[in-house]
C-alpha cells in the first residue's frame, strides 16, 4: 500500500510514517498543499491521508481537485476540527473516511487498509492470520474452514486485531475502535477483556491456536506461538 | 408604578398642601385688606360728618342712612371706637352684621356723638369664595398635570422606552442584531444611549473573542495531543520495553485520551451555547431510542444489567438530531456506568417525557449540583463529569426540563419535552 500523508505537523507526520513503514507500507509526507499536488502528479498512490488545515491552503480544495484528477485515489481526512459540518462536507466531496485527531495509529492503519481494499479493483476479499481467515465481503471468520459464530462486536474486534497483527493494541485503542469516543470509562476495559475472552474461546473451540497474547495487562498482540 | 405616575402623585400631594397653606394665607390677607378698607371708608365718612358739623352744628339728633349724630349734654374727650353690630339690612330685609364706628367729636365747645355703620363683607363669604376658586384651580391643575404626565411619558420618555425595547431584544449570540438606539435631544438619554452603545459593543467583542478562543483552543489542543498519542503508540510497539514501562506508557495514553475528550466536550458545550446546533428537524425519537438501546445491548449484557424498556411508538421531537442522540447516549451511558454489576435499568418514553432509572449507590454530592460541570459523585472516578452538564445544556437549549430523583437505591432522571396533556 502506498500512502501520501498531507500533514504540516512534522512530528505527527514522522510517527505516522514510521508506523506504516514498519508494516511494510510506503508512506510519503507532503507538508504543504503545493507539495502534495507536486507528489500526486509525480507518483502513484493508493490512499491519501489529508489534514484539512494546511499552511498554504484548505484541504477541502485539494480534495476537490483529487476527485477530479485522481478519481481512483482513496482519501481519509484527518482533522483536528472534530466538526460535523466538516465531516459531512468532506464525505460529500468524495472522501472515503473521516478520522478526527487525535487518533490511534492502529485505527488509522485499519481504516487505510479498508479504504485501500475497497478502492482496489480485484483486491483481496479476505485477510487472515494462519488458520484464521476473514471474508471481508460476508463478514465471516473461518478457522480451519469452520465458520465461527461471532457477534458483530466480536467480529469487529477480531478484524481489528488481525489488521493490526504483530502490534500492541492497548485496551484503550480497542475500546475506542469498538465504541467510539463515548466509552471513556474503566468499565470499557472490562468489556474489552470479556470480548477478547469470548473470541479466544471461540477460536480455540474451532480448533485454532490462541494467538492473542496479553501484553503486561495493558493490551493485546496477535502473534505466532513461540 | 412608573416614574411619571410617581412624580405626578408627589406633585399632586405637595400642591394640595401648598394650596391649603396658600388658602389660609390668602384668606388672612384678604380679610386684613377688607377690614382696613372698610375702616377707612367709615373714617372718610366720619370726616365728612365732621365737616358737616363744622358748617352747621346740629341741635338735635340727626338720623341718616347708616348714620346717627347727636349733640351731648357735656363735653367729653374725643374718641374713636370700632365695633361689630347687627343691623336690619334695608334692601335684604334681614339682620346682617355691620361694622360700626362710634366717635365723639368736639366743636365749638360742644361734644357730638357720631355713630356710623355699614354692612361688612362677611368672613364666611370670603372663605366660600376663596374655597371655590382654589378648588377649581386645583382641579384644573390636577387635570393639566395628568395630561402632561401622560403626554410626557409618551413623548419625552419615548426614546427611553425605545431604548428599553432594544435592550430587551439584545442578543449576544446574534451578530446581526446591532442595537439601533433612538436619537434623542435629551442629554440624559443621549448619555444613556452612548453608554449602552459602548457597553454592548464591548460585551459583544469580548464575547466574540472568548468564543473564538474556546473554539480555537479546543482545536489547537487536538494537534499536540495527536502528536503525543502517535508517539506513544510508536513507543508501545517497541519490543524491548519492560512491563513497568509499558504500564506507564499505557497510563499516559489513557490520560491523553481523557484530555482530548475533555477538550472536545468543552468545545461541544461552547458550541451549544453559541447556538451552533440551531438547525432543527423532525426527530423520530422512538426509533432513535430503539436503535440506541440495541447498540448498547451488549454493554448491558457484559455488565449483567437487566434492561426493561417501555417506549411509546411514534414519538417525535422537533430539534437537532445530533444533540438529541447525544443526550440519550449520555443518559444511557451514565445509567450503565453508575450501576452495580447485575443491577437494572429501566427506560420509559411517552409523548411528553423520557425517564431513565438505574440501580446504584447514593450520590455523594448535592443533587442540585449534579448537572454542573466537573461535578462528580466520586472524584476519583475516571469519568469527566461533563456528561450530565452536556445533557442539561441540551435540555436548556431545547426548553426541556430535567429532574433527578433518588429513592430506594434507584437513580431516576426524567426529561419533560413538553407540558403533559392533562396539565394543558
Amino acid at each position: 500500500m502506498k500512502l501520501l500523508l498531507v500533514e504540516d505537523q512534522a512530528e505527527l507526520a514522522k510517527s505516522v510514517k514510521m508506523y506504516f513503514m514498519a508494516e511494510g507500507d510506503v508512506c510519503e509526507v507532503a507538508p504543504t498543499f503545493a507539495k502534495a499536488v507536486e507528489k500526486l502528479y509525480a507518483f502513484q498512490y493508493d490512499v491519501m491521508l489529508l489534514d484539512l488545515m494546511l499552511p498554504d491552503g484548505n484541504g477541502m480544495d485539494l480534495l476537490e481537485s483529487v476527485r477530479t484528477n485522481w478519481p481512483g485515489l482513496g482519501v481519509i481526512i484527518i482533522s483536528a476540527k472534530n466538526a460535523l459540518d466538516d465531516k459531512l462536507k468532506g464525505l460529500e466531496l468524495g472522501a472515503d473516511d473521516y478520522l478526527p485527531k487525535p487518533f490511534h495509529l492502529a485505527e488509522l492503519n485499519a481504516r487505510s487498509k479498508a479504504v485501500y481494499r475497497r478502492r482496489k479493483e480485484g483486491g483481496q476479499k479476505g485477510i487472515g492470520f494462519n488458520e484464521i481467515q476473514i471474508n471481508l465481503e460476508t463478514r465471516e471468520v473461518a478457522v480451519n474452514e469452520k465458520i465461527l459464530d461471532l457477534t458483530r462486536k466480536e467480529y469487529d474486534l477480531l478484524h481489528y486485531i488481525i489488521v493490526n497483527q504483530k502490534r500492541l493494541l492497548t485496551k484503550q485503542a480497542i475500546a475506542e475502535h469498538l465504541w467510539g469516543d463515548y466509552m471513556d470509562t474503566a468499565d470499557s476495559f472490562d468489556f474489552v477483556y470479556q470480548h477478547i475472552k469470548n473470541v479466544r474461546k471461540k477460536i480455540v473451540e474451532a480448533g485454532g491456536k490462541d494467538y492473542i497474547k496479553t501484553v503486561y495487562g495493558v493490551g493485546y498482540k496477535l502473534k505466532e506461538e513461540e | 408604578m412608573n416614574l411619571i405616575v410617581r412624580i405626578t402623585i408627589i406633585f399632586v400631594v405637595v400642591s394640595l398642601v401648598v394650596f391649603a397653606i396658600g388658602g389660609v394665607i390668602s384668606f388672612n390677607i384678604m380679610m386684613g385688606e377688607v377690614q382696613y378698607e372698610q375702616r377707612r371708608f367709615l373714617e372718610e365718612r366720619l370726616d365728612r360728618v365732621e365737616n358737616m358739623i363744622e358748617r352747621r352744628a346740629p341741635e338735635d339728633t340727626i338720623r341718616w342712612a347708616k348714620m346717627i349724630v347727636y349733640p351731648l349734654a357735656d363735653i367729653q374727650a374725643e374718641k374713636m371706637v370700632f365695633s361689630d353690630t347687627l343691623v336690619l339690612h334695608a334692601q335684604l330685609g334681614r339682620i346682617e352684621p355691620h361694622l360700626r364706628l362710634d366717635a365723639i367729636k368736639n366743636h365749638n365747645n360742644r361734644s357730638y356723638a357720631i355713630s356710623l355703620y355699614d354692612v361688612i363683607i362677611e368672613e364666611d363669604d370670603i372663605r366660600d369664595g376663596l374655597n371655590t376658586s382654589l378648588i377649581t384651580m386645583y382641579l384644573i391643575l390636577l387635570g393639566a398635570v395628568l395630561i402632561i404626565g401622560l403626554v410626557a411619558s409618551y413623548f419625552i420618555l419615548r426614546p427611553f422606552n425605545l431604548t428599553l425595547a432594544q435592550i430587551k431584544t439584545f442578543s449576544l449570540k446574534d451578530p446581526n442584531n446591532g442595537m439601533i438606539l433612538p436619537k434623542s435631544g435629551v442629554s440624559e438619554f443621549k448619555r444613556l444611549n452612548r453608554f449602552l452603545h459602548e457597553m454592548t459593543e464591548k460585551v459583544r467583542s469580548d464575547y466574540r473573542s472568548l468564543k473564538e478562543f474556546s473554539e480555537n483552543a479546543s482545536h489547537e489542543f487536538q494537534t499536540p495531543i495527536a502528536i503525543i498519542q502517535t508517539k506513544l503508540e510508536v513507543l508501545l510497539n517497541n519490543d524491548r520495553l519492560s512491563m513497568e514501562e509499558v504500564e506507564q506508557l499505557s497510563a499516559i495514553q489513557r490520560a491523553t485520551r481523557r484530555l482530548s475528550n475533555m477538550s472536545n466536550a468543552l468545545a461541544l458545550l461552547t458550541k451549544i451555547e453559541n447556538n451552533e446546533f440551531s438547525e432543527a428537524s423532525d426527530v423520530a425519537i422512538s426509533k432513535l431510542l430503539l436503535n440506541l438501546l440495541e447498540e448498547f445491548k451488549e454493554l448491558f449484557e457484559l455488565k449483567g444489567l437487566k434492561l426493561s424498556s417501555t417506549l411509546s411508538e411514534d414519538v417525535h421531537l422537533n430539534s437537532n438530531e445530533v444533540l438529541i442522540e447525544l443526550m440519550f447516549t449520555n443518559l444511557i451511558n451514565n445509567a450503565i456506568r453508575h450501576n452495580w454489576e447485575g443491577g437494572s435499568v429501566s427506560v420509559v418514553l411517552n409523548e411528553s417525557t423520557f425517564t431513565i432509572t438505574n440501580t446504584g449507590n447514593p450520590l455523594h454530592v448535592d443533587p442540585s449540583e449534579l448537572f454542573r460541570r466537573f461535578k462528580k459523585s466520586n472524584q476519583s472516578d475516571q469519568s469527566m463529569g461533563l456528561g450530565l452538564a452536556i445533557v442539561k445544556k441540551i435540555c436548556d437549549f431545547n426548553g426541556y426540563t430535567i429532574e433527578y430523583r433518588f429513592a430506594e437505591e434507584k437513580h431516576t432522571v426524567q426529561i419533560t419535552f413538553r407540558p403533559s396533556k392533562q396539565s394543558v
